[in-house]
């Protein structure tokens, strides 16, 4: 087994006397895709807010890379990048200048172009953001997110709101990501993406992890339980048809 | 330390790129603070005030009538309205104030009446309201007459009088007004503009996003507070050139002083932004507090008009609000020339309210 590189154990929050996290615990493997999966309000963005530093953690304890979060969170956040649900970035001001502003609050000087040609926004570089499709802020965030090469990569809710084509160069980016070893962990609504893009998911619900395992094992104990779903072969469905007709290229 | 002088001159240049390109920024630095300079410039540039606006109404058709009233109009002291010619319209517009007096010319007057030498007397009429001035145009009247007379009659004069201007380098009142619109100027740059931007950036979640990076708090503050300085010494610099060449200001301090007495403004005023912004979490809440705060300044600072017409009382309170030390020091280093060394009480409060300003800000900030 790989080596752990995020120990959560007994995490907990409540706001006004009311609980939202009821002791989370779980640990996230170097390298590979983790997916928290769970309805809204289920309490992953508040869990996901306490290992980024951006709440306080009420009890429990969270371990990245040998570092606690509680008490060297300024530490943790040279490790980390997170790709937030919201892609407001500053406007009128060039992607160029947005990398290289990202980069120079951890310190450092990048090679903004470079970073661009990585998510395939070499073309953009000297647009502002507010000039760019949906898809492209979201590629774009992501290359934001990673400016300082982070160990553990966050992706709130991804691909929400992006079309099929948008949504399947997201995925093919997240593997180019997981391929270069950075250890990813992301919040998804859409189960076909979890099955996809994650080696291990761990389902939320009420504050609190309910099932933890790969989607494969999950599905395997749902059939040995004797869960038997109507099943109709289907050569094709309608999203294949789409993506026949409109193709897959990254103008998304 | 090396990473923080990055951080922070990276985020300044950026900021500063990107006021360039917001025009509606460039119009509220800039175009607007010019508006107010040509409003104020246009009532106390211009020393129209020892001028007297008169109407000459000259009933009379005598040769030395007709040359007495081309004398009257070629008079600098006298403004004369061309349009009026009766007496109503004269006295329509005198109720209004748009006239000081007026000049009237009787149909017999300078004639010879059987004598060697015209005569007549002219009538000054004036409203109610306007008795001092009708009391100067009488006495102005009277002393050409003075010397028409000794003219047309040879006596002898032992006593006269002469009256003779002083006000070598003075302030002109627009001087006095200048100043207190730089500092106009600095209120607006320093606190409207924060108080709206940071609350939108919290809401968009471009701080956010900052605060998820190492980032800390007095980098961005002092990136934010260095970009702010550049663009104000930029909208300062366009104010001063316009007041130097459309206004007559007369300039007589050391600039490099002035550009320091500038930018320890900006630092202290900004911070009052700095603070507002950082606090609230969308602009209700920055709105009524930015007004709360700058309104007494804007009018008891010695924006628009200058202190020293309050009443003492309250000249000694409002000695004291942040805005007071950075106009007067402003004013005393470019009008008067003083040194900095002078305007060391001005630069002493500065310093406390910049200290107290942005402890409250570092207290109070919050990323979203």
């Amino acid at each position: 087994m790989a080596e752990v590189i995020l120990k959560v154990t007994n995490l907990q929050k409540s706001y006004d006397d009311k609980k939202v996290v009821k002791g989370v615990s779980f640990d996230v493997r170097r390298g590979e895709v983790f997916g928290i999966l769970g309805p809204n309000g289920a309490g992953k963005t508040t869990t996901l807010e306490m290992i980024e530093t951006l709440r306080p953690i009420d009890s429990g304890s969270v371990t990245l890379d040998g570092v606690d979060v509680a008490r060297e969170p300024q530490k943790i956040r040279y490790l980390i990048g997170v790709q937030l649900q919201s892609t407001a970035f500053m406007d009128k001001v060039k992607l160029t200048e947005l990398l290289d502003q990202q980069a120079a609050a951890y310190g450092e000087r990048v090679d903004s172009h470079a970073l661009l040609k990585d998510v395939n926004l070499d073309d953009k570089a000297s647009s502002f953001v507010e000039e760019l499709s949906g898809g492209q802020k979201q590629r774009f965030s992501i290359a934001a997110a990673l400016v300082h090469q982070p160990k553990v990569f966050f992706m709130d809710e991804p691909t929400t709101g992006l079309d099929p084509q948008a949504r399947r160069n997201l995925w093919a980016l997240v593997n180019k990501i997981k391929a270069k070893g950075t250890t990813i962990i992301l919040t998804t609504h859409y189960m076909e993406e979890a099955e996809q893009l994650c080696d291990r998911v761990a389902i939320m619900d009420k504050g609190q992890i309910i099932k933890l395992n790969t989607p494969k094992n999950l599905v395997d104990e749902l059939l040995e339980k004797g869960f038997k779903k109507e099943r109709r072969v289907e050569q094709a469905n309608l999203e294949d048809v789409f993506m026949d007709l409109t193709g897959k290229g990254l103008h998304a | 330390m090396h990473k923080s002088l990055l951080a922070i001159t990276t985020f300044a240049k950026i900021s500063i790129r990107r006021y360039f390109r917001d025009r509606v920024a460039i119009f509220f630095t800039v175009v607007f603070p010019l508006i107010f300079l040509f409003v104020f410039g246009g009532i106390f540039g211009k020393n129209s005030s020892s001028a007297f606006h008169v109407a000459v109404i000259n009933q009379s058709s005598e040769a030395f009538a007709q040359k007495f009233d081309g004398q009257l109009k070629a008079e600098k002291i006298f403004k004369v309205d061309p349009k009026v010619t009766t007496l109503s319209s004269a006295k329509d517009k005198m109720s209004r104030s748009e006239l000081d007096a007026t000049i009237v010319l009787p149909p017999d007057f300078g004639s010879l009446k059987g004598k060697t030498y015209p005569s007549g007397i002219a009538q000054v009429y004036y409203d109610v309201n306007d008795e001092q001035a009708a009391t100067t145009v009488t006495s102005i009247l009277q002393g050409q007459f003075e010397t028409i007379n000794t003219e047309l009659i040879k006596n002898p004069t032992p006593f006269k009088v002469q009256t003779q201007k002083t006000n070598i380098g003075g302030l002109s009142r627009f001087d006095y007004t200048f100043s207190g619109l730089l500092g106009f100027s600095i209120l607006g740059l320093g606190v409207f503009g924060p108080t709206n931007y940071f609350p939108q950036m919290k809401k968009q979640g471009v701080l956010r996003r900052l605060h998820i990076t190492p980032l800390r708090p007095w980098e961005f503050f002092t990136a934010s507070v260095l970009s702010n300085a550049v663009i104000g010494i930029f909208s300062i610099g366009i104010m001063f050139i316009v007041a130097m060449t459309v206004f007559h200001f007369h300039m007589t301090g050391n600039i490099l002083n002035l550009v320091v007495m500038i930018v320890l403004g900006i630092l202290s005023i900004f911070g009052i932004g700095l603070a507002i912004g950082g606090w609230a979490k969308n602009e209700n809440q920055a709105a009524p507090l930015a007004n709360i705060i700058t309104f007494p300044m804007m009018f008891l600072s010695g924006t628009f008009f200058p202190r020293f017409l309050m009443p003492e009382w309250l000249q000694h309170i409002t000695t004291f609000l942040p805005l007071t030390p950075v106009i007067d020091g402003i004013r005393q280093v470019a009008t008067e020339g003083k040194s900095l060394v002078e305007v060391g009480p001005q630069i002493g409060l500065i310093a406390i309210w910049t200290v107290i300003i942005y402890a409250i800000a570092f207290r109070v900030f919050r990323w979203e």
